[in-house]
C-alpha cells in the first residue's frame, strides 16, 4: 500500500492536547499558579494515553460488493475487510455522494467501533437508482487510534464499475407476431404444421398420422377426415433503440423517466418477453456507441442485451453520412420494434422506409408527457421554448405521417403496450399487399 | 473571504444533530471557562470575551485546526494574567469546560459532519471524560492543602514529574490489560 495517506498521522486532537499541556504545566511551573495546574491535568493525560497509543502496524484495507451485477433498484452490500488492524479502535467509512446511487446509512457514512483485531467493520447498504454505468462502493476510509492520537487515511478506496441493468418491468403479450418464419417456437405461422392451434378438417391424405384422425367427422361423411393444425414458429424481433438524444429528467427507477429511461426499460421488458418466447431478438442502438447485438436466443442472449441496454450512452452519431440510409439489417420474418422519442429526423425516415418496404414495424413513442426543452446558458428562454414548439410541431407531423403509411406509433404503458398494434399487424400480414421496392 | 465564509456556512448548515450539538460545545467551553474567571473576582473586558468567542467559533467550525490550541490558550492566559488566587473554585468550571470542548471536538474528528454521531462513541468518550475529570478535584484538592506551606526548593519539579510518570503508568497499565483481554 504506497498511497501518501496509508499511514498513522498525529490527530490535531493529540497536538492540541500536547501544546496545552506543555504550555500549562510550563507555565505553572514558571509563574508558580497552581490553576494552570489544574486546568493542564486532563489535558496531560490524553496527550500522554494518546502517545502511548502510537500504532506500530499500518492496517491493510479492502472493500468489495457482495453482487457483481445489479439491476436498477436492486441492492447490494458494500464489506470492508481488515487485516492489521490490532492497533485501531474505530473505523469510519465515507462515501459521499454519488449519481443515482442510494445508500444506507446516507452517503455511506457509518463508524463503529473495533472490538478486536477481525472487528466487525460496518457495512454499507448500496443500490443504483438508475441503469448505466455506475462506480459503486467509492469510499474513504479513517481509522483511529485509541485516544484519538493517531489516525490513519481517510483513504480513497476505488469502487467497482458495473453495468446497472434495466428494471425488468413487469411486462407480457400475448399477441401473436406478424411474420413468424423460424423453426420451432410460440407463434402461430400461416403454413399448415404440427402445431396446437385448429386450422381445419380435411379428408384424410397418404403420410397423415393415425393420432390426427378425426372420428366422429369420419363416421359422419364415410371417409376419413383428419385435423389440420397450423405450425408453431419463432419470430424475429428487431429493436431499434433511439439514443441520439436523452430528453427530460431522469429522477432514477422511483422517479419521473427521461425519454431513454423509458427507451431503455421498454426494450429491456419486451426483449425478456420476447426471449422467454423463444423468439429470435436483436438490438440496434441509434447513437453514438453504435451497440449492435445480432439475432439469438435464450437466457445467455438476454444477459448480453440487458448489458447492452445498461451500456447506451446518449449521443449523435458521428460519421452517419446520411441519416436515411441507417443499416438495420432487418430479415425477412422480422418483428421491428422502434423505441424513440422521434424527435430525429432520421429515426421517422427509416421507420417510413421500412414499412413501405413492407416490414412491419412499431413505433414505440417514448417521449415524456411533462418533457421541457434544456436550456443552455446564456440563451433566451423563450426562445428556446418556441424552439421546443416548433419542434414538438414537427414531431406531431411526421407520427401523422407514420400512420398514413400504416405504421403504428404507441406511448409506452407497459405491459399490454404493443398488443393490440401487433395482433392488428399479423392480421394485416395475412393480406395480398404490393411491398415498395 | 465571502466565498470562503459562505462555503463554511454552507457546511455548518449541513451537520447532523449530534454534530451541531458537538460544535455547541466546543464553542461555549472556552466561552465558558473565561467566564469563570468572573465569579473568582476578575470579569473579562468585552474584547477578551469577544476574542474568545471568536477563536471559539473558529474552532466549533474546524474542530481540527490549531484555532482550538489558540483559544484554550488565550483562556489560560487570562486565568494566569487576571487571577492572583488561582485555586478559586471557579477554575473547576473552567477545567471542565475546556475539557468538555476537547472532547466535543475530539468526537466531531472522528467522521464527516453530515456523519450522525455514533452513541457507542459517545459513551466511551464520556466515560474517559469522567475519568479524567476525577483528577482534576484530586490535583485541586492537593494544591489547596499545599496551600500557605513553605515551598521546598524543586517541589513543583518533582509534583510535576510525579504527576507525568503516574499518567504513564497508568497508561502502560491500561494498554497492557486491553492487549491481555484482546488476546
Amino acid at each position: 500500500m504506497s498511497h501518501p495517506d496509508a499511514q498513522w498521522r498525529p490527530t490535531g486532537a493529540l497536538g492540541r492536547a500536547v501544546v496545552v499541556a506543555a504550555v500549562a504545566v510550563c507555565g505553572a511551573l514558571l509563574v508558580g499558579d497552581p490553576a494552570l495546574l489544574v486546568i493542564a491535568v486532563p489535558f496531560v493525560a490524553i496527550a500522554t494515553l494518546g502517545l502511548l497509543h502510537r500504532p506500530a502496524r499500518s492496517p491493510v484495507l479492502a472493500a468489495r460488493l457482495d453482487h457483481a451485477s445489479l439491476h436498477e433498484g436492486q441492492g447490494t452490500t458494500s464489506r470492508l475487510t481488515l487485516a492489521d488492524a490490532d492497533d485501531a479502535e474505530y473505523l469510519t467509512r465515507a462515501s459521499g455522494h454519488a449519481p443515482y446511487v442510494a445508500m444506507r446509512p446516507h452517503q455511506g457514512q457509518a463508524g463503529a467501533l473495533l472490538d478486536g483485531p477481525a472487528g466487525p467493520a460496518p457495512l454499507v447498504e448500496v443500490s443504483p437508482r438508475r441503469w448505466g454505468r455506475r462506480v459503486l462502493g467509492e469510499e474513504k476510509v479513517a481509522l483511529m487510534s485509541p485516544w484519538a492520537g493517531y489516525r490513519f487515511g481517510p483513504l480513497l478506496l476505488g469502487g467497482q464499475q458495473l453495468r446497472v441493468l434495466p428494471a425488468t418491468s413487469a411486462y407480457d403479450s400475448r399477441a401473436e407476431a406478424p411474420h413468424p418464419l423460424g423453426l420451432v417456437g410460440a407463434h402461430r405461422s400461416r403454413r399448415p404444421g404440427a402445431g396446437t392451434e385448429l386450422a381445419g378438417i380435411r379428408p384424410f391424405l397418404p403420410g397423415d398420422r393415425l393420432r390426427r384422425v378425426n372420428w366422429r367427422v369420419s363416421l359422419r361423411t364415410g371417409d376419413l377426415h383428419v385435423i389440420s393444425t397450423r405450425a408453431e414458429e419463432d419470430t424475429g424481433v428487431l429493436l431499434v433503440v433511439d439514443a441520439l438524444a436523452d430528453h427530460g429528467a431522469s429522477g432514477g427507477v422511483d422517479g419521473p423517466s427521461s425519454s431513454l429511461d423509458l427507451s431503455v426499460r421498454a426494450a429491456s421488458a419486451i426483449a425478456e418477453h420476447h426471449v422467454r418466447s423463444g423468439d429470435r431478438v436483436a438490438l440496434r442502438v441509434v447513437g453514438r456507441g453504435r451497440e449492435l447485438v445480432g439475432y439469438g436466443t435464450g437466457t445467455r442472449h438476454l444477459r448480453r442485451l440487458h448489458h447492452t441496454l445498461a451500456g447506451i450512452r446518449p449521443g449523435e452519431m458521428v460519421g452517419e453520412a446520411d441519416p436515411g440510409v441507417l443499416q438495420l439489417g432487418v430479415t425477412g420474418g422480422t418483428v421491428v420494434i422502434l423505441l424513440s422519442p422521434m424527435l430525429a429526423e432520421s429515426i421517422g425516415t427509416v421507420a417510413a422506409m421500412l414499412t413501405r418496404r413492407g416490414v412491419p414495424v412499431l413505433v414505440v413513442d417514448t417521449l415524456p408527457g411533462e418533457v421541457r426543452p434544456g436550456v443552455a446558458e446564456g440563451t433566451d428562454p423563450r426562445t428556446a421554448m418556441l424552439a421546443w414548439r416548433m419542434r414538438v410541431l414537427e414531431r406531431s407531423m411526421v407520427l401523422r405521417r407514420l400512420a398514413a403509411l400504416g405504421c403504428p406509433v404507441v406511448p409506452w404503458r407497459g405491459p399490454g403496450t404493443i398488443d393490440d398494434v401487433l395482433r392488428r399487424l399479423a392480421r394485416r400480414a395475412e393480406l395480398p399487399r404490393v411491398a415498395a421496392r | 473571504m465571502t466565498t470562503m465564509v459562505g462555503e463554511t456556512m454552507t457546511e455548518l448548515g449541513e451537520l447532523s444533530r449530534g454534530q451541531l450539538v458537538l460544535r455547541v460545545v466546543v464553542l461555549l467551553g472556552p466561552v465558558v471557562a473565561l467566564l469563570a474567571s468572573g465569579p473568582a473576582g476578575h470579569w473579562p473586558p468585552w474584547w477578551v470575551i469577544a476574542l474568545v468567542v471568536g477563536l471559539a467559533g473558529g474552532f466549533a467550525a474546524f474542530p481540527e485546526s490549531p484555532v482550538g490550541v489558540v483559544a484554550i490558550l488565550t483562556v489560560l492566559v487570562w486565568w494566569t494574567a487576571a487571577l492572583d488566587d488561582g485555586l478559586h473554585p471557579a477554575v473547576l468550571v473552567a477545567a471542565t469546560a475546556l475539557l468538555a470542548s476537547h472532547v466535543a471536538a475530539v468526537l466531531a474528528s472522528y467522521g464527516p459532519g453530515e456523519m450522525p454521531v455514533d452513541p457507542a462513541l459517545l459513551r466511551l468518550w464520556a466515560v474517559r471524560g469522567t475519568l479524567l475529570l476525577v483528577a482534576v478535584p484530586l490535583v485541586w484538592g492537593l494544591a489547596l492543602l499545599l496551600r500557605g506551606e513553605a515551598e521546598e526548593p524543586g517541589i513543583w519539579v518533582v509534583g510535576v514529574a510525579t504527576g507525568l510518570v503516574g499518567t504513564v503508568a497508568a497508561g502502560v497499565a491500561l494498554t497492557s490489560r486491553q492487549q491481555e483481554e484482546e488476546s
